[in-house]
């Protein structure tokens, strides 16, 4: 691992914090009916979300902002930003992703001087753009010169070890249990990040029915612990 | 243009209060039939059919409806759209909706049956002007197939982005292919067959009408599964998943009666397809 590698990795510490601790994307509706409940279940869940929900709006919106950062070409960025946040038809998941994409740029900031997220922090403040911590990530991957497929790569185990980290929590399932999930992940991962690399920008934003009505249904579910 | 199996353009205005076609043209295997103005309103319905009796192999079709300031419009189907199988190319429909200011769209498609190993490709795009309403529905469901399976259908994709003053506002992006994904399984279509989605965009969408549509919906006791939710500018998307046309059905004519209610304290007409 390079240096510039390892500090992409900070952005992945589940204690990095964006706020993913309060977002669960519609598992929580799920763990709520008891469809959710184990192990089992819950990786059955989150190989869903991560090959057909992720990999679409994230994962492929890391690789084209990777790309329009390669090529300078800004308003495409913006283009990404918007599309990302409106392709969101659940409230609670589309504003969530927008508060994470703020904390992550604040912190980004403090961290590093990079032109790029004083631009995207302007356009914020002026409401031109949503906010997204994919787009971030991204923006700080390339910065650090870290490959486009790593780049997206750690994108994703960074939003995977967060829902881990919320599953352990609300199922509730053991550290150890959780880290079995990781581990058993790696794999999974490096699918949806080959995947990514080869999707077509027209494939992008797809959604399967059953999580986004999760998702939305989230809004109305009797206990909560998340606020998605 | 003359490359498309079916072509139809509807541009509508206002005369006095009164909503009319200021053009009406269409071309290959897409028809309107003449507007009907149902209990006396003062905006037209038109029903969309298809002689051919449903699309087949490599079919395009495109639509193009305008809404001058002040115009309203139903729009509807006669039928069901039927997608037959597609071997060789897929069947594709590309819509375009402009909306101006003040106008108001209804656009309430009969269900689309995809049968055994049909792909279709859908696109719709609407451009609408700050203060115009839209209520879009549609349904999709697969047809039946001789072996008896759920899903026989090769691909559905469905795809709508809306505009506002220019600025994307929202966007979804179905795409079901039950070959590569586990349909009834979770997160798919957990046990269902049927889509329905209801996107409305409206100034006047507020939280008390979200709740009167959730109460609504929750009270039919039959076999379906939706979500609610409010979209980025005001409106909202209902989406629903049942066994049955007439269930998704149902639930949009409950919501869109709710609606013409709250918003303009009107009936909707009951669209007579026979």
């Amino acid at each position: 691992m390079t240096d510039n590698a390892l500090s992409l990795f900070q952005l992945c510490d589940s204690n990095f914090p964006t706020g993913s601790f309060s977002h669960s994307f519609g598992l929580e509706t799920y763990i709520q009916k008891d469809i959710v409940q184990d192990p089992e279940t819950f990786s059955e869940w989150l190989k869903v979300y991560l090959h057909e929900q992720l990999a679409y709006a994230d994962g492929l919106a890391a690789r084209l902002v990777y790309e329009a950062l390669d090529q300078d070409d800004l308003e495409k960025i913006w283009e990404l930003d918007r599309i990302l946040t409106v392709q969101n038809l659940a409230r609670e998941s589309r504003d969530g992703t927008q508060r994470m994409g703020d904390r992550m740029l604040n912190i980004a900031e403090s961290i590093y001087e990079i032109p790029i997220l004083s631009t995207y922090r302007q356009r914020l403040r002026n409401k031109q753009s949503f906010g997204h911590s994919a787009i971030v990530f991204t923006m700080v991957g390339h910065y650090l010169q870290v490959e486009k497929e790593t780049t997206i790569l750690y994108y994703l185990y960074s939003t995977l070890v967060a829902l881990v980290q919320n599953a352990v929590r609300a199922i509730p399932l053991g550290q150890t249990a959780g880290q079995k999930v990781i581990y058993s992940f790696q794999k999974e991962l490096k699918q949806a990040t080959d995947k990514i690399m080869h999707l077509d920008e027209m494939d992008f934003g797809v959604v399967s029915p059953g999580l986004e009505l999760s998702q939305m249904q989230h809004e109305r579910v009797g206990i909560r612990i998340f606020s998605s | 243009m003359s490359n498309w199996t079916g072509v139809l353009e509807l541009d509508m205005e206002s005369r006095q209060g009164r909503t009319v076609a200021k053009n009406v043209y269409f071309q290959g295997a897409f028809k309107v039939m003449r507007p009907v103005y149902h209990n006396n309103y003062s905006y037209p319905c038109y029903y969309l059919l298809n002689p051919g009796g449903g699309y087949l192999d490599g079919d395009t079709y495109r639509m193009s409806v305008s809404l001058d300031e002040e115009a309203q419009l139903t729009l509807t189907t006669q039928s069901s759209t039927k997608v037959y199988k597609t071997p060789k190319s897929y069947v594709y429909q590309e819509t375009e909706f402009h909306l101006k200011k003040n106008s108001y769209l209804e656009y309430l498609p009969d269900a689309l049956i995809a049968y055994e190993n049909a792909k279709y490709v859908q696109k719709n795009i609407v451009h609408m002007e700050k203060g115009a309403t839209l209520l879009y529905s549609d349904i999709v469901t697969p047809g039946w197939s001789p072996e008896g399976k759920q899903f026989s259908y090769d691909t559905l994709r469905l795809k709508s982005e809306i505009y506002m003053d220019n600025e994307l506002v929202a966007f979804d992006h179905i795409k079901l292919q039950p070959e590569q994904q586990h349909m009834t399984g979770l997160g798919f279509m957990e046990g269902y067959t049927h889509l329905g989605s209801f996107i409305v965009i409206g100034e006047k969408t507020n939280e008390a009408l979200l709740d009167r549509l959730y109460e609504a919906i929750q009270e039919d006791s039959s076999d379906f599964a939706f979500g609610l939710s409010k979209l980025a500018v005001p409106g909202f998307t209902v989406r629903i998943m049942a066994n049955r046309t007439q269930i998704i059905e149902r639930i949009i004519t409950t919501c869109h009666q709710i609606i013409c209610d709250e918003w303009y304290q009107t009936k909707p007409s009951f669209l007579r397809k026979y």
